[in-house]
């Protein structure tokens, strides 16, 4: 590519023009690093505020962190995660953090398992109007979850009756089980949207198991459960973590589902909106905002750089063919 | 630890309860070979509880418990009678008998307010009409090539039949005799329908075992995703009809989204005559007009041409789409309102995140570092959107001028602006600025004796900011200040979050550094999908390095860029985190999604709310209809 400026480096010779030359060539390698620092700093920054006093935060940017002791202040300190997670008046982070994990763990595994079934019958039993099933399910990826959430949440709250047209009776067809303000809720609702992409993921896998393993266990007289839960099952590990990985920060990241179908009750509420509702005071304790957002970004990235390998697998897989 | 416990035990019951009903079912249907009987008697206590379980449900019967409990017992007697008996009229015996038996429960404990009175002509009609759809139904079946008795049709159909024809149909009021009488003729035919049946053959109970698998596969999946996607999308689009509080709606047309459309804060044109006015148009237009001429330049003289006498290269590419992204800013705050704030959402978070998603995959493949970089920039992927505005709130907080400043974009501004009034800095700073600018016309002459005109077109266009900066400092000054009635020099911090149009944008940069890590994923591993061979032969045929991305990288992953635009266009027409939580739509930078969720739960017009979401809806059936396309072309190919 640059025939002329290899050549004469080549030589050993290195006059300051080349290597001027040489360095705005590999700007764009410098402009790598640079947005790496870039997208590294709000995190970093967030890190380094949250073992920051009240007033050091108040008073001077995260850079000035190592100043901090000579300012007068202490740093680094713990005060506010301890402030923010076991407060000494009301509930704390810490509540609303089991309440994440319950809806998390939950609305990570029921949608697996049922999407492992079904993406295994859509891939691998014959039955008539199987394609357009499929086609359809999996189209409904793009529908936004805005779209539900009104039906949804009257559904919980007063049960779904139906009054028969001609006949006019009326048929309960969801019983009225107060479910709104209930973590419950989010596990159903979170388990329905999920259900597409996840499908549509260990599909696309599952699918693509060699054919003659399936033959061979049919030959063996193994039934479809037995080929799905001895085969498949072992077989999908890895897009199940992947699925996995990627439900779970979904559902632990979640804000609007949590919002709509909780409300009001507070005992329920997961940590985003409890750390939002911080957020959302302007005041006395914008403090331990930071402390609050890096306790609910640390799982994630816990999972993240913990199982890098598979998340990625999962995103792509979603994406790209083959 | 209380809590801690409560919820370890809840997480266990709701997984466990899972695991237990699916593969219980499923090892529910593996008896049929070997313990047919058990496998008739589960079944049949379980379909009479069902039954038995929805009426309660619907608060029919009176002491339900024991009710469902007995009713679970008789099923599975006669669950059991149909496993082991071979003679045919002992098992219509015990059809009918334990069907009657059935009907009698039900008779005696239904609520009175049930009890109906029945229209003898209306329940024979129903029943005779019934039978003759059961007939019809069979008689379709054996059209079809289906043999099979038509006594079971027959009879269930004139159950059903009868079900509407006594019971739904009639008034309300009657007396318990009667309801006794409906309910014993209603189990009779349904126990008859079973019992009329033929005792399985070893054939008809493996059909029924590996014939059920599919619905078991398949049914928790559509069950779920019929009872909270495509329900609520309907009834929602129903909803959208109506208006009033959630108790009383009523019917009212098109008025919720004429509403929509005419309300000034959802979409307010008034103001786009100053499109023309802004500057932003105007360097829009300079770009867009230098990228076109460079790439047609370097078409026409043979660089890198496409055969059309145009160039695509990093520098024109650049050229352009900085042009049309402004373009499109120069609309959107112009154009103000709900619908434009997406529209720009849209707008800004593709171009950027596809741009930028894009360089980094490329820069980043086989650099040194490749995977350290790729995970820093990925890294926000896994941040909520909650944690993220936080975490830019704290990137965008304005302190009081005379306070320091604590964000990291307000002390830079600042800084800025304290450099451009002192003249020694200012000075010094152009002088910077100035061998910057002579370093890169070095570049563009080195490339252009090289032969490579993109990094010529690149160091010019890298020039005009250079330029603009030493202008501005030399001239009129930079960056965060304000001089005072008294000529003092006061810092002026940018209120990124309250002033409107630009705090639009501020959140969008939000998404981006979320998505980029996305868009570069996806892209890196379509850059690494693309075999070496086409490179390689592109290079023996003397591309350069450039040629070789613009010609055969690039086409090669054209497909996975449509895949990335249309994710996210999805994800960025969604977003409600973020604004919720950086301004809940205030400051003018309210979008549809939160929009929707303030109209239908915080003023609690679920009329509006849900004209809103269909808008949502609508927005992206061009992509459902996309994705669909694609899907479909690769089940067939």
């Amino acid at each position: 590519m640059t025939a002329t400026a290899d050549r004469i480096s080549s030589t050993g010779r290195r006059p300051l023009g080349n290597r001027i030359y040489k360095f705005l060539r590999s700007i764009p390698t410098w402009a790598l690093w640079f947005i790496v620092i870039l997208w590294t700093i709000p995190t970093f920054s967030l890190f380094v505020n949250s073992l920051r006093t009240r007033d050091a935060q108040r008073n001077s940017g995260f850079w000035s962190a190592f100043a901090d002791n000579a300012n007068g202040y202490h740093f680094p300190t713990l005060d506010n995660y301890r402030e923010v997670l076991f407060p000494d008046t009301g509930a704390g982070l810490w509540n609303a953090l089991l309440n994440s994990a319950s809806i998390a763990i939950v609305a990570t595994i029921i949608p697996i398992a049922i999407a492992a079934f079904a993406a295994y019958a859509f891939a691998w039993i014959d039955f008539r109007g199987r394609e357009w099933l499929f086609i359809g399910t999996v189209a409904l990826l793009a529908v936004p979850t805005q779209v539900s959430l009104i039906p949804l949440l009257s559904a919980y709250t007063n049960g779904v009756a139906w009054t028969l047209p001609i006949v006019h009776r009326t048929i309960t067809i969801f019983p009225d089980l107060n479910l709104s303000g209930s973590i419950p809720a989010v596990w159903l609702t979170h388990t329905g949207f999920a259900l597409p992409f996840a499908i549509f993921l260990l599909h696309n896998y599952i699918a693509s198991l060699p054919k003659d393993l399936f033959e061979s266990a049919a030959i063996d007289g193994a039934n479809h459960f037995t080929v799905f839960w001895r085969l498949v099952l072992p077989l999908s590990v890895p897009v199940l973590a992947a699925f996995a990985i990627f439900q779970f920060l979904w559902t632990w990241n979640d804000y609007l589902i949590a919002l709509t179908m909780i409300g009001g009750n507070r005992g329920a509420l997961p940590a985003t909106i409890v750390v939002a509702s911080i957020a959302g005071e302007f005041g006395a304790r914008e403090h331990l905002l930071t402390a609050g957002a890096f306790v609910i970004t640390v799982v994630p990235l816990i999972v993240f750089f913990a199982l890098q390998r598979f998340f990625v697998t999962g995103i792509t897989a979603g994406s790209v063919k083959g | 630890m209380g809590r801690l416990g409560v919820t370890i035990v809840g997480i266990v019951a709701a997984v466990g309860l899972s695991a237990l009903v699916f593969i219980g079912i499923n090892k529910l249907f593996d008896l049929t070979e070997k313990w047919y009987a058990v496998f008739t008697t589960v079944v049949g206590a379980l379909l009479a509880a069902g039954v038995f379980g929805v009426l309660w449900g619907n608060r029919m019967i009176v002491t339900p418990v024991a009710v469902t409990l007995i009713a679970a017992v008789l099923g599975g007697a006669i669950g059991f009678g149909m496993g082991v008996m071979a003679r045919p009229m002992l098992r219509l015996a015990v059809g009918i008998g334990g069907g009657a038996a059935l009907g009698v429960l039900l008779g005696v404990m239904a609520r009175s307010s049930t009890w109906p009175s029945i229209d003898p002509v209306a329940a024979v009609v129903g029943l005779v009409i019934g039978a003759g759809v059961g007939a019809l139904v069979w008689f379709l079946a054996r059209i079809g090539g289906r043999r099979a008795p038509v006594a079971p049709k027959l009879l269930s159909g004139a159950a059903v039949g009868w079900l509407f024809g006594a019971w739904l149909a009639a008034g309300s009021g009657g007396t318990q005799a009667e309801t006794v009488i409906v309910s014993v003729v209603l189990g009779g035919l349904i126990g008859a329908s079973i019992g009329v049946r033929p005792v399985s053959t070893t054939l008809t109970r493996a059909q029924t075992a590996s014939g059920s698998r599919k619905y078991i596969f398949i049914g928790p999946a559509l069950l779920f995703v019929v009872a909270t996607l495509v329900i609520p999308l309907v009834r929602t689009i129903w909803l959208g009809f109506q208006t009033g509080a959630p108790r009383e709606l009523r019917w009212t047309g098109l008025t919720n989204y004429s509403d929509i459309f005419t309300d000034p804060t959802i979409i307010d044109t008034s103001n786009w005559t100053a499109i023309f006015g802004s500057r932003l148009t105007w360097i829009a237009a300079v770009l867009i007009l230098i990228g076109l001429g460079i790439g047609l330049w370097l078409g026409r003289s043979g660089g890198t041409g496409l055969g059309t006498g145009f160039a695509t290269s990093a520098g024109t590419l650049t050229l352009l789409a900085g042009g049309v992204m402004l373009l499109g800013f120069s609309v959107f705050v112009s154009i103000r309102g709900t619908i434009a704030n997406n529209l720009w959402w849209i707008w800004a978070v593709i171009i950027f995140s596809v741009a930028l998603g894009l360089a980094v995959a490329v820069l980043a493949d086989r650099s040194r570092g490749e995977n350290i970089a790729k995970a820093m920039i990925f890294l926000p992927m896994a941040i909520s959107f909650v944690g993220a505005s936080i975490i830019w709130r704290l990137m965008y907080v304005a302190r009081p001028p005379r306070n320091p400043q604590t964000g990291v974009f307000n002390a830079i501004w600042v800084q800025i602006g304290v450099l451009s009034n002192s003249d020694t800095a200012s000075v010094l700073l152009s002088m910077m600025f100035f061998l910057a600018i002579l370093a890169l016309l070095y570049l563009a002459w080195r490339a252009w004796n090289a032969g490579t005109y993109s990094i010529v077109a690149g160091s010019l266009a890298l020039m005009v900011p250079f330029i603009w900066l030493i202008y501005r400092f030399l001239g009129p000054g930079l960056g965060g200040f304000t001089t005072s009635a008294a000529g003092d020099v006061v810092a002026d911090p940018v209120l990124f979050i309250q002033e409107a149009p630009w705090n639009n944008f501020w959140m969008m940069v939000v998404l981006i550094w979320i998505q980029t890590g996305f868009a570069m994923v996806i892209f890196s591993a379509a850059i690494k999908a693309v075999p070496e061979e086409l490179i390689e032969a592109a290079r023996i045929d003397g591309a350069t390095e450039s040629q070789a991305f613009w010609r055969v990288t690039i086409p090669q992953i054209l497909p996975t860029i449509g895949v990335v635009v249309t994710t996210l266009i999805v994800t960025v027409l969604k977003v409600f985190d973020i604004p919720k939580v950086m301004t809940n739509g205030n400051f003018d930078t309210q979008v549809l999604a939160n929009e929707m969720w303030e109209r239908a739960f915080t003023q609690l017009n679920f009329g509006l709310g849900s004209a809103v979401a269909v808008v949502l809806f609508v927005a992206v059936l061009p992509v459902m209809y996309i994705n669909i396309r694609r899907m479909q072309r690769e089940r067939l190919g």
